[in-house]
């Protein structure tokens, strides 16, 4: 919690205005009882009607000075909570771009983005709170206490004695309220999430004829729903009558003695009214309680998810440089007996990996499921580093050049397009900033996207992802492309991302590729694109089984015949 | 617990279509239990009035015993007060007990109708809707609808009878009083219009920085491969920060203006309290009230502002779960998938099929998807459906399973008309891989179940053995029990596949659905893949819908579809002799060899 609070340190001077002003306003509330008993005493009883109207007037005077205070305190006080939120996003932005992969994969996405948005919005909700009512609350019930105690202390001592009372029954309830509201959210999450399951599978589930077994799954987790927030809101719900039950019975207390007192001529009736008038407002600061407590229990929680963030040790770090500049990187790839695994993970996914490719050359990676091909896609542009062994680009350790130098020689089509949202032109200039509209034309040509976005509503200009226009699976791949190939890169990497394409389409930007001079590495499934690599990699198991030329391979692997025979019936000599 | 304005800040109430209407609907599920309602009202009742009778009963404490130095019969009027206080505190308690039971009962039965009635909806309705905006529906709407039953009915009710008891009560005591003291309630209204009229526009554009910010988080954090690969950083956290920057403006505006209400609501109290004070004060002196009344009166002040600025609130957030209600209710009102009356139960089946003519179109603007399609296949058949995206192929298989109904043209199993055949008994005889995995949440060895719920662990292990699942559910550490996560998280896309081919092979059906079975297998998985298919396929009637032509060579009969017409039949080789359109296709498949 004191992390996140500390950047509150930048606003010291605006808080102490808004806690000042919250004074002002608490001063003006703790002092009217007293007025009223001057009122009474010094006024009506005494058929005094100027101290009535001094009085009175000076109450209003001063409810004013309240009421320009709190609105000047409102300013503050959303200016402190907005800069603060501004600076915790912020901060919690840039920690997340700098974290490396690893570091990313402790995260999941949907969590990033909670911490960023929620729980930063639940601690600065807090701020606004404490800095209006949240520390008034606490402070109007020890003010009240004291101006009691000064108006007639002997019978403030019921005050006195209820108060810890109180206080000790609202942070047990609260404290038990908050584990029982937590378990309610599982509950909610667990219904909401066979809702979500059962819209998503809606065709699979009539396919299978599972209506009534959904059904009864998701009777079972409404039912724990519905009694877990029975249970939860009925123990909260024990506040309000507690509350009233004590306040109430406290004034009834000072009602009794202060008779006494008043026959004894110990005390005014203005005291006795004082004190009642004390011991309501105490109450109503009381019922505002419950809130703060519940809001700092949510601020707390939120704020540890945020700390952890911030505190994650970025574990990737960047190298000193290299003699290499822009000019003489070649692309000459060399991995030198590599292996690989996943932090926090048991099994290597790669093992022992050691290859050479020569600048300008394509390289065909070839594998089942979970052997390892994206892996070793990461680990070129160090989005990992190796456990073992190292990778070298042009002779040159990668883990010692800079990560920017590095990454601005790849270009990286992912499996899936990734876009962003923004106009067409945007994403591709994602690519390189400073990309002519020449050189954005030449790179979607090259993907095959320049006549596809000719024909939208606004060519270049059109707007896509969620507010715009949609694009179909392989234009986005299209655009994924131009998006690599305008940097014009000296390794690119393409990891299966020609999957929603046609054969003739694929074959042309392939073409296209082999025109630019850069070192290609494709992830594919098709046996045709695998053909035409100069070199192929087999991976099975994270291990190199073969390598070698298409022809090479055909002779000493029955692996990769028996892949070529599946999509090459030797019945069909169409081309022989 | 929405007591304080600021803290749930409502921008514009959403639009409502029919307020009464919807008002109505929730009334009948919360008339199911109207005894107990009634009951609640009346404790309301009781606690508003004892909530007004403290405070007056001490007012005639202070006049009658402390002013009047009499302690004689105080303690009796003391101790009825306690009775009083007693009895509020334990009404206020019953009410909000109670009310909670039949607020998430009411809920429960909700979400429960919800729920059925969907299962209820044909395939089309899920087809057309925007799954986040359905979810939205499901989720929030109704959750809103929860949390306003809870509180929002009780503070409603008493808010009203507290506001006009004080009223009445406090004419009753005094009205030159009262009507001073209700001089601030112009100030209240002029007030409140002033600063709503200010946040609904901040809180609006607020709300939007605040999706638009979240959307790019979302954005970028989820494609960090790209950002990280293509070292775009810096440009990603700068375009971060005009976006924050615009969320921290507009947020201060709202939050400003949103922290006027309460101090609005306090000004007028203690300005309330001040006039009763001086007027009250003035009016002593000539004897025309007494400091009973008085003391009465300050504490009534505090209890008209108080429901007012409760109402207030309320309005709000009765106006969203109205709406949100409304939302849920469109949903129950989309009509249910139409069975036709004295349809027969499907007995078992040999798997012979037939398309006789069959014509439909999803949407009578869009034309016909396919258009006069006709074929056969006897029992055991593999049948493979062959064209371009757009083709009709899914259609085919839409209308065989009955996820919709042909406009024209008849289909058969063993010559029974399937439009004549329930959906429960016909889909019993079918088993599908559909293209999206779909696997839920749970064990491997559920999901796998799921083909068939009584199936036994043997026969689990077997289905997944068949599918060539089993050794990579193996490697997991805990094996069958590994828990799949909503995501899908930790398997891949192929493994999902695999997972779903094991689920469709435990359901041992006669006709056999595999719609892009294999889409997203890489090809040394889909060479094992297709070995289990095969042996899957062997004996039934099936239906493969594949991409790459190398998976369907070995059909049975292989049909030809463009633009949804049948235009070629035959088996592989029969096709290539004819030298048509599939012979087209499956150059074009091959040209590419030789690039």
């Amino acid at each position: 919690m004191l992390k996140v609070l500390s950047f509150l340190k930048l606003y010291k001077k605006p808080i102490y205005i808004a806690l000042l002003l919250m004074f002002v306003e608490l001063f003006v509330e703790l002092l009217s009882p007293l007025f009223i008993a001057k009122i009474i005493d010094d006024g009506i009883l005494k058929n005094d009607l100027s101290v009535v109207l001094i009085w009175g007037g000076i109450m209003i005077g001063l409810s004013f000075l309240g009421f320009a205070a709190g609105i000047i305190n409102s300013f503050y006080a959303a200016h402190v909570s907005q800069s603060f939120g501004y600076d915790v996003r912020k901060s919690l932005f840039e920690k997340v771009q700098s974290f490396s992969f690893a570091n990313l994969n402790r995260f999941p996405t949907s969590s990033l983005i909670t911490r960023l948005t929620n729980d930063v919005t639940q601690i600065q909700v807090l701020v606004f709170m404490a800095l209006r009512i949240a520390a008034r609350a606490p402070l109007l019930v020890i003010g009240g206490v004291v101006m009691a105690l000064i108006v007639n202390w002997q019978l403030a001592l019921i005050l006195v004695v209820a108060m810890p009372l109180l206080l000790l029954f609202m942070v047990w309830l609260m404290s038990k309220g908050v584990k029982l509201f937590r378990a309610v959210q599982e509950k909610l999450d667990a219904v909401n999430s066979v809702m979500r399951e059962n819209l998503l599978a809606m065709r699979l589930i009539k396919a299978f004829l599972r209506k009534k077994h959904e059904q009864e799954r998701f009777a079972k987790t409404n039912h724990e729903l519905k009694d877990q927030t029975v249970t939860a809101l009925r123990l909260i719900e024990l506040t309000m009558p507690v509350l009233l039950l004590v306040m109430n019975l406290s004034i009834l207390g000072v009602l009794w003695f202060g008779s006494f007192q008043v026959n004894a001529n110990q005390a005014n009736v203005g005291e006795i009214v004082a004190l009642i008038n004390y011991a309501t407002r105490i109450m109503f600061a009381f019922s505002v309680f419950s809130f703060i407590l519940m809001g700092f229990a949510i601020a707390k929680a939120s704020s540890a998810r945020i700390s952890e963030v911030l505190d994650a040790e970025v574990d990737l770090t960047d190298g000193e440089g290299t003699s290499l500049t822009e000019n003489t990187v070649q692309g000459n790839v060399q991995f030198d007996q590599v292996s690989f695994k996943y932090p926090d993970t048991e099994d290597k996914v790669l093992k022992d990996i050691t290859f050479n490719v020569k600048a300008g050359e394509t390289v065909a990676i070839l594998g089942a499921t979970g052997s390892g091909k994206s892996s070793l896609f990461q680990l070129i542009g160090r989005l990992y580093d190796v456990s073992n062994g190292a990778i070298y680009l042009d002779g040159q350790n990668i883990k010692t050049m800079k990560l920017d130098f590095l990454r601005k020689r790849i270009g990286y089509v992912p499996q899936e397009a990734r876009l962003f949202s923004g106009t067409v032109i945007e994403n591709i200039r994602w690519g390189k900033e400073d990309a002519t509209m020449d050189d954005i034309a030449r790179a979607a040509k090259a993907a095959q996207i320049h006549e596809t976005i000719a024909k939208l509503p606004q060519q270049y200009e059109t707007i896509l992802g969620q507010r715009g226009v949609n694009l179909s699976g392989g234009q986005k791949q299209r655009i994924s492309i131009a998006r690599a190939l305008i940097r014009k890169p000296k390794v690119l990497l393409l990891d299966d991302s020609t999957s929603a394409l046609d054969l003739q389409t694929e074959a042309k930007i392939l073409g296209a590729i082999k025109k630019q001079s850069c070192t290609t590495f494709i992830i594919t499934q098709k046996i045709s694109t695998v053909m035409a690599a100069d070199n192929i990699l087999l991976l099975e198991d994270g291990m190199i089984v073969a390598k070698g030329k298409h022809d090479d391979l055909m002779k000493k692997s029955a692996l990769y015949q028996k892949i070529y025979a599946s999509q090459h019936y030797e019945e069909v000599v169409s081309h022989g | 617990m929405a007591k304080h304005p600021h803290l749930t800040p409502n921008g514009s109430p959403p639009k409502t279509k029919n307020i009464w209407g919807t008002t109505k609907r929730i009334w009948l599920y919360l008339a199911e239990q109207k005894g107990l309602l009634t009951f609640i009202l009346v404790l309301i009742t009781v606690s508003v009035v004892l909530t007004l009778l403290g405070p007056y009963l001490i007012g005639v404490a202070v006049d009658d015993y402390i002013v009047d130095r009499n302690t004689d019969g105080l303690l009796w009027l003391l101790i009825f007060l306690a009775i009083i206080y007693v009895v509020n505190s334990l009404a206020i308690w019953l009410q909000n007990y109670l009310m909670i039971g039949i607020a998430q009962n009411t809920v429960y039965s909700m979400r429960r109708h919800l729920f059925r009635h969907l299962h209820c909806l044909p395939i089309r309705f899920f087809d057309r809707k925007q799954h986040g905006e359905l979810m939205s529906r499901l989720t929030n709407d109704i959750e809103n609808v929860s949390r306003t039953l809870n509180s929002s009915v009780i503070q409603i009710f008493s808010s009203v009878l507290t506001l006009f008891g004080t009223i009445a009560f406090m004419i009753y005591l005094s009205p030159i009083l009262t009507f001073i003291t209700l001089t601030v309630i112009p100030l209240l209204y002029l007030g409140m219009k002033w600063i709503t009229t200010r946040t609904k526009k901040f809180f609006r554009e607020q709300q939007r920085n605040l999706g638009d910010l979240n959307g790019y988080i979302e954005e970028t954090i989820s494609g960090q491969s790209v950002v990280k690969t293509f070292s775009q950083e810096e440009k990603v956290i700068n375009q971060f920060k005009e976006k924050n920057e615009r969320l921290k403006i507009s947020g201060y505006w709202a939050q400003a203006y949103s922290g006027f209400i309460p101090k609005l609501m306090n000004v007028l109290n203690n300005l309330s309290f001040a006039i009763i004070a001086l007027a009250g004060g003035i009016l002593a002196v000539y004897d025309l009230v007494s400091i009973g009344v008085i003391v009465t009166f300050t504490q009534y002040s505090r209890q008209f502002t108080r429901p007012l600025n409760d109402l207030a609130n309320q309005y709000n957030t009765l106006l969203s779960a109205v709406a949100g209600a409304e939302r849920v209710f469109d949903v129950m009102d989309e009509e249910k998938e139409k069975e036709v009356e004295n349809n027969i139960e499907l007995p078992t089946v040999n798997g012979e099929v037939q398309f006789r003519n069959v014509s439909f179109s999803y949407d009578e603007e869009d034309g016909q998807t396919i258009f006069d399609v006709s074929f056969q296949s006897s029992a055991g058949e593999t049948v493979a459906l062959v064209g371009p995206t757009g083709a009709g192929k899914t259609t085919i298989i839409n209308l065989l399973s009955r996820f919709y109904d042909p406009e024209q043209g008849v289909i058969t199993i063993d010559g029974n008309d399937i439009s004549r055949v329930t959906r429960e008994s016909l889909r019993q005889h079918m088993g599908f891989v559909l293209q999206d995995p779909c696997l839920f949440q749970g064990t491997i060895r559920e999901n796998i179940r799921y083909g068939k719920l009584d199936a036994t662990g043997d026969e689990v292990i077997e289905a997944a053995k068949l599918a060539n699942a089993h050794s990579f559910i193996t490697k997991f550490p805990k094996g069958y029990d590994t828990v799949l996560t909503q995501d899908g998280g930790g398997i891949s896309q192929g493994q999902k596949q695999l997972l779903s081919i094991a689920r469709a092979i435990l359901a041992r059906p006669k006709i056999l659905i595999l719609d892009e079975a294999t889409s997203s297998i890489d090809t040394v998985t889909e060479i094992k893949i297709q070995e289990a298919l095969s042996r899957l396929m062997s004996g039934r009637t099936s239906f493969v819908i594949a991409h790459r032509l190398n998976t369907i060579q070995q059909a049975d009969q292989i049909v030809v579809l463009n633009e949804g017409r049948v235009i070629e039949k035959g088996t592989h080789q029969s096709l290539l002799n004819e030298k048509g359109f599939y012979y087209q296709l499956y150059q074009g498949h091959l040209k590419n060899d030789v690039v």
